[in-house]
Formats: structure tokens, C-alpha cells, sequence
């Protein structure tokens, strides 16, 4: 079920050229938009739509480019509601949503440490599952298993 | 008991030379110690008191004092009080009521500087190398380190992920591993008893 005045009021701002809805099971709809315009429709999300609750960030790995996919949560529609942008894969960047939606920190920390998505004006873009210093994105789909022991932990000074 | 004798310089020489009958069991030691291995806390010093001075003229220092340390570290092992990931369940159960490794005096202790076992209880992540290798670092000599589990051994399920040190051995030398997946708590009672026997026989 695709909410009506959700479509009307994305129309309504940017078109449909660079933004449209389609339906999506489960959920309110899944809006495809442009990467550049990922501050302002998290923004009108929260205070004209009532999405107050950012749910999760993925990062997805199509190989010719790469998807971020945000989901929110309406209390008062008690109904999700998922964000998808496609970034190309050779400069896969895109706006931190931790402006808008603090608890958008740790979960772009994990895409861009999995998938390799880098979130422009990140407050601590930090490893959080691999090591300091890891150098690779283990679930891209380039990724190869390497021989473990190559991997090395460096001793910190304790 | 008659007064030690610890040097030849000790021995008047104008004194005529004990003969071997008035030196404190010369042959045999009062109590042998493959008897003070079995003994309770409380029967033991008086008992190791009298041992001890025996041995001492026969033996050299070194050979009175190891046996001693090994019979005392190996009876309080304190394991550090932590988790890994699913081995750890086990490691909680034989601590348990119905395992007991208590009744071994194995008493898990939560800070590094007060234990001399190290359990490796479950996958090593490189993420945790570093924590890992710091609290083995903060734990004082001697130490022991259990690699319990087949993560801890070789990695097991997990020893070709991208995220998941393929043997705990790695980062730090371990004495004994115990297999399984996860090893039952028997399994980890019979390291730790074999880990006995190895601090029984240490020799520095
Ligand atoms: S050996 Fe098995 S039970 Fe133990 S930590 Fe690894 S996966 Fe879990």
C-alpha cells in the first residue's frame, strides 16, 4: 500500500524525474531518488512525514554501482518505509545522514567498512567490526578470500 | 628437629664431624613428596617444614623450592573470568553446580592481574586480537593458556573468514588444546587435569 499523500508531497518538491515511488511489500512504498538530494528528502521525511525513527542503513553491492538503502519508521503511520540510492561503484559517495538522523552513525560506519560506501561529512567514519587498518571491503563482491595468515595484527603498545 | 646444617662453613671443624646417624634423615626425606602431592592444605606445612630441611641438604635449592611452586600453582589455577563466544556457555557450566571445577581450585577471577590461566573460550576475531594479547600481557608469570574449542584451536567453522584469526596460537603460545565444537565441560575439566600434570612436571 503506497501512502497517497507521501507520493503527492515527494511530487510536490522535486518532481518525478528525479524521485519516484513504487510499492513494496510490508512497507509504505520504496522511494527511488537521486544521491544528491539525500539531506533534503531524509529532512522532509522527519519533520513533513512523520518518519521519526531511522530503522537502518545497507549498503548492497550490484556490482556496476552500488545501492544505499535507508529504512524509516512512523510511529503515527506505524508503517516503514525504505529509501533506496543508486551511486555509481568507481565514486561510491554519498551525504551523511548522521545530520539529520544521529542513529544513522554506526550504520553507515558498518557500510562503508563492508560495502565500501563512503558517507561525505561522516562525524567518525571508524572501522567497527574489522581492525584498525583493515584495508579491505569483505563484502563486495570483487572480495576474494585471502589466506588468512597473510592478514597481520600489528601489537599495540600496551 | 635438630638444627639445619646449610653450609660446611657453619661446622666448626675443631667439633668432630657428625657422623651420619645425627644428620636429620639423610637417606630419606621424613615425608616423600610423591606423599605431600596428596596432602591437604593444613597438613601440609608442618609436614613440608620437616621436608623441606631434609632435602635441603641433599638437594640444591632449586630442587626443594620447583616441586614446591608447582604443587602450590597447579592446586589454585584462577582462570580469567571471560566469554569469547559460544564455548563460553560451556566454560560457564563447568563452573557450575553440577561440573564443579571449583572442587580443582580453578576459581575464575575477573582481572587479568590476579589469574595465571588464560581460557580461550571461543572465535578469536582480529578485532579482539588486541584485547586479547593485552590482557595476556597484563597477566603476571607464570601463565598457562587453554585454547578450548576448535575456533581457538584452528579457527574451526570460521578459519577462512575475513574476520576470524585462524588459531589462537598466533598471538599467544598456548600449552593445551582441547577439540570440539563445543568441547563438553568433561572436555575442559580433562585440559585443565592435563595442564596439571605439565606444571607438575615443570623443570626451569
Ligand atoms: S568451537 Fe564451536 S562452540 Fe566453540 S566458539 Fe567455535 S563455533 Fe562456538
Amino acid at each position: 500500500m503506497v501512502g497517497e499523500d507521501i507520493g503527492e508531497r515527494l511530487a510536490g518538491h522535486w518532481g518525478t524525474d528525479r524521485l519516484h515511488i513504487e510499492p513494496f511489500p510490508g512497507t509504505a512504498g520504496k522511494v527511488r531518488f537521486d544521491p544528491a538530494l539525500v539531506l533534503d528528502v531524509l529532512r522532509v521525511m522527519r519533520d513533513e512525514l512523520q518518519f521519526a525513527h531511522l530503522a537502518m542503513v545497507a549498503g548492497i553491492d550490484w556490482e556496476k554501482h552500488r545501492e544505499v538503502l535507508y529504512a524509516l519508521w512512523s510511529d503515527e503511520r506505524k508503517q516503514y518505509i525504505l529509501l533506496s540510492a543508486d551511486i555509481p561503484a568507481e565514486a561510491a559517495h554519498i551525504e551523511s545522514a548522521s545530520s539529520i538522523y544521529p542513529s544513522a552513525n554506526w550504520h553507515e560506519r558498518e557500510a562503508w567498512e563492508l560495502v565500501g560506501i563512503t558517507f561525505d561529512h561522516h562525524p567518525d567514519l571508524r572501522h567497527l567490526l574489522t581492525p584498525d587498518g583493515y584495508k579491505f571491503h569483505p563484502l563486495l563482491r570483487s572480495f576474494k578470500l585471502h589466506e588468512p595468515e597473510t592478514l597481520e595484527v600489528k601489537r599495540r603498545d600496551v | 628437629m635438630s638444627t639445619p646444617v646449610t653450609g660446611a662453613a657453619k661446622v666448626p671443624s675443631a667439633e668432630p664431624a657428625p657422623t651420619e646417624g645425627d644428620l636429620p634423615m639423610v637417606d630419606q626425606p621424613a615425608v616423600s613428596f610423591v606423599e605431600i602431592e596428596t596432602l591437604r592444605a593444613r597438613e601440609f606445612i608442618p609436614a613440608a617444614k620437616e621436608a623441606l630441611s631434609s632435602m635441603a641438604l641433599e638437594k640444591g635449592q632449586a630442587e626443594v623450592i620447583r616441586p614446591v611452586f608447582n604443587w602450590a600453582g597447579r592446586n589454585s589455577l584462577f582462570p580469567l573470568h571471560w566469554g569469547l563466544a559460544c564455548c563460553a556457555i560451556e566454560f560457564a557450566a563447568a563452573f557450575g553446580a553440577r561440573w564443579d571445577a571449583e572442587r580443582f581450585g580453578v576459581v575464575p577471577r575477573s582481572s587479568p592481574r590476579q589469574c595465571d590461566l588464560m581460557i580461550v573460550n571461543g572465535t578469536v576475531t582480529w578485532k579482539v586480537a588486541h584485547k586479547l594479547i593485552t590482557l595476556y600481557e597484563q597477566m603476571p608469570d607464570p601463565k598457562w593458556v587453554i585454547a578450548m574449542g576448535n575456533c581457538a584451536t584452528g579457527g574451526g567453522p570460521f578459519r577462512t573468514a575475513y574476520s576470524v584469526v585462524p588459531g589462537v596460537d598466533k598471538l599467544v603460545p598456548v600449552d593445551v588444546y582441547i577439540a570440539g565444537c563445543p568441547p563438553r565441560p568433561e572436555a575442559l575439566l580433562d585440559g585443565i587435569l592435563r595442564l596439571e600434570q605439565l606444571i607438575r612436571d615443570r623443570r626451569e
